[in-house]
């Protein structure tokens, strides 16, 4: 009966002595652990024109979405998408009416993480659409093509594997609009699966 | 279960696009120069008058939208016109600036044609004068109330699409529904729909496609305007090889004119 009784302490005793290593370091977080490869993003931020096209835009809410895959952890391919509504200012007949923007945009991705969180450069070609022509009667032209001259942001891990949010800025050259520029800023939340 | 997270970024730029289709208006600007006037009266003693315009290009049906329209046309069993005020939503915004060293007054009036009939307040005015010495009587189709503005100042406003509704339910009864015209422009339709006896409730209206603009002030004032056109059918002519739309509106005489040249 009194072996029956101890016999939980040599249990214990036995497992102790399979010990035979110092455990190795735990690295945390472990960006070996987030989710790579094909993901989406959502995003909310603002545009503001610049050059000619700043005179008579005013800035506006903006809400886009990227899709994108990590060829490796530093570098992905994506596509984005970005709409934004603006309102006409200056002392013209149209000021007030509104105005939307459309940016399709192909982009590269380079990323340089620091555990959970990464900074990240971005550029690529695109073309934007103007929903009206209202720029045109103010002697800007009416449409559309231009490129990124490059943008970057600021991403931060939840530690969820699959999803991080992040800040980040882009630059946008409207050719077409009178050698304009747009800036975007938007934040997001970003999705990997 | 993450396959439930993407969906939200996935509907973005569905939504964005589907915002983006949602009829867009075309803006049109006023012709150059734009409307100025020294706010010197004319020999007779008025204030200076000035108009411009702007006629709207459209295109012609093609042959099914021509063979829906003859049908419509027979089963009404009147002329169902191809630019209809359902379809094409016409706004006016200006802005007017004082440049003169005085206050004033300006007014805007703004006259226009449809497919069918043309409206002009200054032939109408000349009508209305003819045999007496009155200053003239200008009752345009669309009035813009006069306002008083100060030196230097500037002025916006808008003549909004419920403005030119109206504008073209009065047009359409004057020139084809013989309604009398100077009570169908004083009276606003839905508050006292006088002479509008003649027109068929299930009338369908023509648009305007010719907008004219007339501008007084007894100041040297200025009136920059546009035209923002809202096309749903997507009937406004672009550059891919349709046909202009060339109608040969009435111009419309008042019943003492006709009397006159009858």
């Amino acid at each position: 009966m009194a072996a029956l009784a101890t016999s939980w302490l040599l249990w214990g005793a036995a497992a102790e002595a399979q010990v035979t290593a110092e455990p190795s370091a735990i690295v945390f977080p472990d960006p070996a652990k987030f989710a790579r490869g094909l993901y989406t993003e959502g995003e909310l931020g603002a545009v503001a024109f610049f050059g000619p096209a700043g005179r008579d835009v005013a800035p506006g809410f903006a809400v886009g979405t990227r899709v994108g895959y990590d060829l490796f952890r530093w570098l992905a391919v994506q596509a984005h998408f970005l709409g934004s509504t603006h309102s006409v200012r200056g002392d013209s007949p149209q000021a007030g009416q509104l105005l939307q923007t459309y940016q399709a945009i192909a982009e590269g991705k380079l990323t340089i993480r620091f555990g959970q969180t990464s900074l990240f450069a971005e550029g690529g070609a695109g073309l934007e659409r103007l929903s009206t022509n209202v720029l045109y009667t103010l002697m800007l032209e009416r449409y559309r093509i231009g490129f990124t001259a490059g943008g970057g942001g600021l991403d931060y891990h939840s530690l969820s594997r699959h999803f991080s949010v992040g800040v980040r800025g882009d630059y946008f050259w409207l050719r077409e609009i009178s050698g304009s520029q747009d800036l975007m800023v938007t934040t997001y939340l970003r999705y990997t699966f | 279960m993450p396959e439930n997270h993407g969906g939200f970024s996935r509907l973005i730029p569905i939504a964005t696009l589907a915002l983006g289709c949602v009829n867009a208006p075309l803006y049109f600007a006023s012709p150059t120069p734009i409307l100025a006037v020294t706010g010197q009266n004319d020999a007779m003693g008025n204030p200076p008058r000035i108009e411009n315009g702007l006629t709207l290009q459209f295109r012609n049906p093609n042959q099914t939208e021509q063979k829906d329209l003859d049908s419509q046309s027979a089963a009404l069993g009147f002329a169902v016109p191809w630019i209809e005020r359902a379809h094409v939503h016409l706004e006016l915004t200006y802005d007017v600036t004082n440049t003169d060293t005085k206050d004033g007054t300006f007014a805007i009036g703004i006259d226009g044609a449809s497919e069918y009939t043309k409206y002009d307040e200054n032939v109408v005015a000349m009508a209305l004068g003819a045999g007496n010495n009155n200053a003239p009587n200008f009752i345009p189709l669309i009035p813009v109330t006069p306002q008083i503005l100060a030196a230097g100042k500037t002025v916006s406003g808008t003549v909004r699409e419920d403005d030119f509704e109206e504008g073209e339910l009065d047009l359409d009864a004057m020139g084809r529904w013989m309604a009398p015209f100077n009570a169908v422009l004083i009276n606003n339709s839905q508050v006292n729909p006088i002479g509008l006896d003649m027109v068929p409730p299930n009338v369908v209206i023509p648009a305007l496609i010719e907008i004219d603009v007339n501008f007084t002030a007894n100041a040297a004032m200025s009136c920059n305007y546009g035209v923002r056109v809202r096309d749903d059918n997507d009937q406004l002519l672009h550059d891919s090889g349709d046909t202009l739309f060339s109608p040969t509106p009435a111009l419309f005489q008042p019943p003492a004119m006709m009397a006159t040249t009858n």
